[in-house]
């Protein structure tokens, strides 16, 4: 016979669940009343967890703005070619620093006479590219060498996780600046450089979880099945892990976006006449006596984006934010 | 305690090792010959081979860096070419700079940041407090580079308040004056936001968190006043915002490396930013060497001052 | 069901734990030490029967239940377990663990959280390379006769509740058809009423799969409930062991008759003065009392017990007492610990 948990007894003894009995013409049966009760227990389907954390995310505000205005950044930057009026590259020397509103330049020009609207837009596929690309390098790389060694704990573990020590006991961005200096400018010597910058702290954040993962009852049930170290990993750290990672790596991509513009700002990052904000904002340093305004917008869309990246993440954050156990 | 200092000193060594293992490191296997820059640009191969072996740049790696040590722990951190002088003296008068300029951060950082959060903790759920819990997320957004840039167009350029030159920066020579108060606050007020930024809601949470404290319950039904539970709740909250803190600290020091850019400030950030334009490595690989050993030495007073306030800590590591 | 393993015939023996030793190493400041968890310990289980373990926390019971399943290997002595023996160091393979399944105490901890009910009881069978197909049937067989709705298999543990997720749990012990179940503190976490549910689940599941179980927990009358014989544990000692009835009858250690006394009684007329133990602290299993553990909070304390550790002998037949009040009767010998070893 089947054992009925105790809840599911109590009310078959009641008159109300008695009278909620599917056919009442015929005496409901014990077992009928169980399986009445059992439907009217689960007629809602459970909610599976990322369409949960998707409706809460739904309803807080602030997330929402900032997740449309990052989408809105997003799209003008690749659409920039589309949408953008002028040259990027190209100014007219007699129209330098003319102020926003002038004429057909939206947004006025730079320092040498190019439309700066133009280059915003341009300038934020570089700029995006410089502190996502890095946050997912690092993100891939600092899930394994933590998971590993809050899994392992053994010698391997212990020396990766000095060595992330060693390279956390430098300032972010003064790290980043060494590995660029070293390297040269570009593009993608500044994503080599944040990314080995973000390795460390991403690391940290993976070890520690995976170290309150192992000592769960569940790693012991699935060790006592037999399975090995890879599928342990695979199947029971990582999806437990993997949530408080991705929340920290979102909050990391506006540091990261900081982090290059800082790369760029010292002439490490990019490299001119391609337009990217952080290098914009630097190449106008000059002007802001003459052209404040004009100096300050890239500075202003460097710091709009990293508050969006921010405050989504706040919002992600929240919304996964559910009692799981 | 005094073991507490010598146990916490000794866990520091492997740490500063290693920093000097990869500054040795980012120097030497990544591309770029030192010895380029001690000669023009259409230097032979012949006259670069002599250089590099003048330099022990040939040497075996682990030699190279047993060597640098040597000379790095008796204050030779080597000779810039562009500068002409060496790379040690430079970095002792730019520290002493940079350091003035982060106490200056650190000061207007903490104690703003502290004092912000106590009072946003206060207000708990009124409209001061959100308007502190906005700035900090927006002070966290703010590149301190862009904040020195508008401050600049707001106190110098608008207001006027601040003289436009500025202190001398190192590509005007070697700065003969201290920099001028103005200069300090300036440049200490932007250094600070982001320390500002993480310190306020981290002292907020813990004054809340603590208010919710068993203990406090304890000391309200004992009839203390509100003036006098806060200076409990302050003294057990003061350990987690001590520790947040410290890492800020080392942010403000990588972060005085733009910001001291901007504001033509005689420290190590600008001598750094001369130098990489420059590709004048040696400065960067000591200036790096220096900071992050700061950073190193930083966190360790905090560690110890934190276990000298917190008697919980005191106990477990004794 | 508890007399019918005592009847005439006696079935084989399952598990055999011999002089089984385990020390952790920990830190005392800089100093190293070691904990001893579980110290010379000796066990019979036959096939079928449940042998109950019982003692305070940090007694070593857990130790003694990871012990079994390898899921801490012992520094010392062996484990028989069906024919098999595991000297000390030697790990199970994937192939002994099918025989051997546990079932754990927090049932909030116990499963993945990011695993359906489905997913869980089918990892095990999955990992041992059965095919889909059985693996499916098997995972409905187990969840029906665990009494849980087909339908629970696409939940998430945090959408049950706490006796729902323990009977997943023995689901998920029971799906490679074990022969031993070890069973640590298995219903501790449950509210009395949802607790006597499960052990009599417990039950029914023996009688009908022919298991043998290990029942470790620190409460005395679940113990009995379930138990054919019960093992006194103490700082990693086993100081009593004999049939359940009669350890709850006449128990002859001074901790086993603490510990019976401890026991809340209805009756007033039942309950004794205050308890007889000097110490009610347990010693720290970092630095343990000399001789016998006990001795420190023995109300019968004696020079001798500071001295010799007391060795665990039959005074009555089936019954094992290792303390200095009980010697070892003129008829026993002393080379013949497990009890009706013929």
């Amino acid at each position: 016979m089947t054992v009925w948990p105790l809840t599911k007894l109590a009310p078959a003894a009641t008159p109300a669940a008695a009278g909620a009995a599917p056919a009442p013409a015929a005496p409901p049966t014990a077992e009928s009343l169980r399986e009445a009760w059992w439907a009217a227990d689960h007629a809602i389907e459970p909610r599976p967890y990322w369409r949960e954390v998707r409706r809460r995310f739904f309803t807080n505000r602030a997330g929402v703005v900032a997740l449309a205005g990052l989408g809105l950044i997003v799209v003008t930057s690749v659409l920039a070619p589309l949408l953008a009026p002028y040259d990027p590259l190209v100014g007219v020397a007699t129209d330098r620093l003319m102020p926003p509103f002038s004429g057909s330049h939206v947004l006025g020009t730079d320092e040498q006479g190019r439309d700066l609207l133009t280059r915003l837009l341009y300038g934020g596929q570089l700029s995006l590219l410089a502190g996502f690309v890095p946050t997912v390098i690092a993100t891939v790389i600092g899930t394994a060498i933590g998971t590993w060694s809050g899994y392992k704990r053994g010698a391997s573990g212990t020396v990766l996780m000095r060595g992330m020590d060693m390279l956390y006991a430098f300032p972010a961005i003064l790290l980043a600046i060494a590995i660029g200096a070293s390297l040269g400018g570009g593009l993608l010597n500044s994503i080599l450089a944040v990314s080995v910058v973000f390795i460390p702290p991403i690391a940290r954040v993976a070890e520690s979880a995976t170290r309150q993962v192992v000592v769960q009852e569940y790693m012991e049930a699935a060790r006592l099945s037999g399975a090995g170290s890879l599928r342990l990993l695979r199947t029971q750290v990582l999806p437990n892990v993997l949530n408080q990672i991705l929340v920290y790596a979102s909050g990391l991509v506006g540091v990261a976006m900081l982090i290059a513009a800082g790369l760029s700002f010292l002439g490490l990052g990019s490299q001119p006449p391609t337009p990217e904000w952080g290098y914009m904002l630097n190449s106008m340093r000059d002007t802001l006596y003459s052209a404040p305004v004009n100096t300050m917008l890239p500075g202003l869309m460097i710091f709009l984006t990293s508050v969006a990246f921010n405050t989504a993440s706040d919002a992600l954050r929240e919304s996964m934010d559910m009692r799981l156990t | 305690m005094f073991s507490l200092i010598v146990r916490r000193t000794a866990m520091a060594v492997p740490i500063l090792l290693g920093v000097t293992v990869i500054v040795f490191l980012l120097m030497t296997v990544l591309p770029g010959d030192p010895a380029q820059a001690f000669l023009s640009e259409d230097a032979s191969p012949e006259e670069i081979a002599a250089v590099r072996a003048s330099l022990g740049l040939d040497d075996p790696l682990p030699l190279q860096y047993v060597h640098w040590l040597g000379n790095t722990l008796t204050g030779d951190l080597g000779w810039s070419p562009y500068r002409r002088r060496d790379v040690s003296d430079l970095l002792a008068q730019a520290w002493l700079n940079t350091a003035l300029l982060a106490a200056a951060s650190a000061v207007f950082g903490l104690v703003g940041g502290v004092a912000l959060g106590t009072y946003a903790a206060l207000r708990r759920g009124r409209l001061a407090d959100r308007v502190v819990s906005f700035f900090s997320l927006t002070g966290l957004s703010v590149p301190s580079f862009f904040l020195a840039i508008v401050m600049l167009i707001v106190f110098s350029a608008t207001l006027g308040w601040l003289p436009s030159a500025g202190p001398r920066g190192w590509d005007d020579g070697p700065p003969s004056s201290f920099p001028a108060p103005p200069w300090v606050m300036a440049d200490g007020l932007a250094g600070a936001l982001a320390t500002l930024a993480i310190t306020g809601p981290g002292a907020r949470g813990e004054i809340v968190e603590t208010y919710g404290a068993d203990f406090v319950q304890t000391l309200r039904a004992k009839g203390l006043s509100g003036g006098r539970v806060l200076v409990h709740v302050g003294k057990s909250a003061i350990s987690p915002v001590l520790t947040t803190s410290g890492l800020q600290i080392g942010n403000l020091l990588g972060g005085a490396v733009l910001i001291e850019t901007i504001f033509r400030w005689p420290g190590i950030g600008s001598l750094v930013y001369s130098a990489i334009s420059a590709r004048d490595l040696l400065v960067v690989q000591g200036a790096t060497l220096v900071i992050a050993l700061s950073f190193v030495v930083i966190n360790l007073l905090v560690d110890v001052g934190q276990a000298t306030i917190d008697p919980r800590l005191r106990r477990a590591v004794a | 069901m508890t007399a019918a393993a005592t009847s005439t015939e006696t079935p084989p023996v399952l598990l055999q734990l011999n002089d089984v030793s385990k020390q952790f190493a920990a830190r005392v400041g800089l100093r190293k030490a070691a904990v001893s968890a579980v110290d010379g310990v000796s066990l019979t289980l036959r096939r079928g029967d449940t042998l109950g373990v019982v003692g305070e926390s940090g007694c070593g019971k857990s130790t003694l239940a990871r012990l079994v399943v390898g899921l801490v290997q012992c520094d010392s002595g062996d484990v028989v377990f069906d024919g098999r023996t595991y000297r000390a160091g030697r790990r199970r393979t994937r192939r002994d663990l099918r025989d051997m399944q546990m079932v754990f105490q927090d049932p909030h901890s116990a499963l993945n959280p990011r695993a359906t009910i489905g997913e869980a009881i089918a990892f095990p069978l999955r990992t041992q390379g059965v095919s889909r197909a059985e693996t499916e049937a098997r995972v409905d067989e187990v969840l029906a006769r665990v009494g849980l709705h087909g339908n629970y298999r696409s939940h998430y543990p945090h959408q049950l509740s706490g006796g729902q997720r323990q009977r997943v749990n023995i689901a998920r012990a029971l799906a490679l058809k074990p022969k031993l179940v070890v069973l640590d503190e298995s219903v501790s976490a449950l509210d009395k009423s949802v607790q006597a549910q499960i052990l009599d689940l417990l039950l029914e599941l023996q009688v009908e799969y022919g298991l043998s179980y290990l029942f470790i927990s620190h409460d005395l009358n679940v113990v009995e409930y379930m138990s054919d014989r019960v093992a006194v544990m103490y700082l990693g000692h086993v100081v009593e062991e004999c049939s359940a009835e009669e350890l709850y009858r006449a128990p002859l250690h001074p901790y086993s008759q603490v510990l019976l006394e401890s026991i809340p009684k209805l009756d007033p007329r039942e309950r004794g003065g205050p308890s007889a133990l000097t110490d009610g602290e347990m010693p720290s299993p970092l630095d343990p009392p000399s001789g016998c553990r006990f001795r420190t909070r023995c109300p019968f304390a004696m020079d001798v017990c500071a001295t010799t550790r007391p060795p665990l002998v039959e005074t009555r037949p089936g019954h094992l007492v290792a303390c200095h009040l009980h010697p070892v009767p003129e008829s026993a010998t002393a080379g013949d610990p497990i009890p009706g070893e013929q």
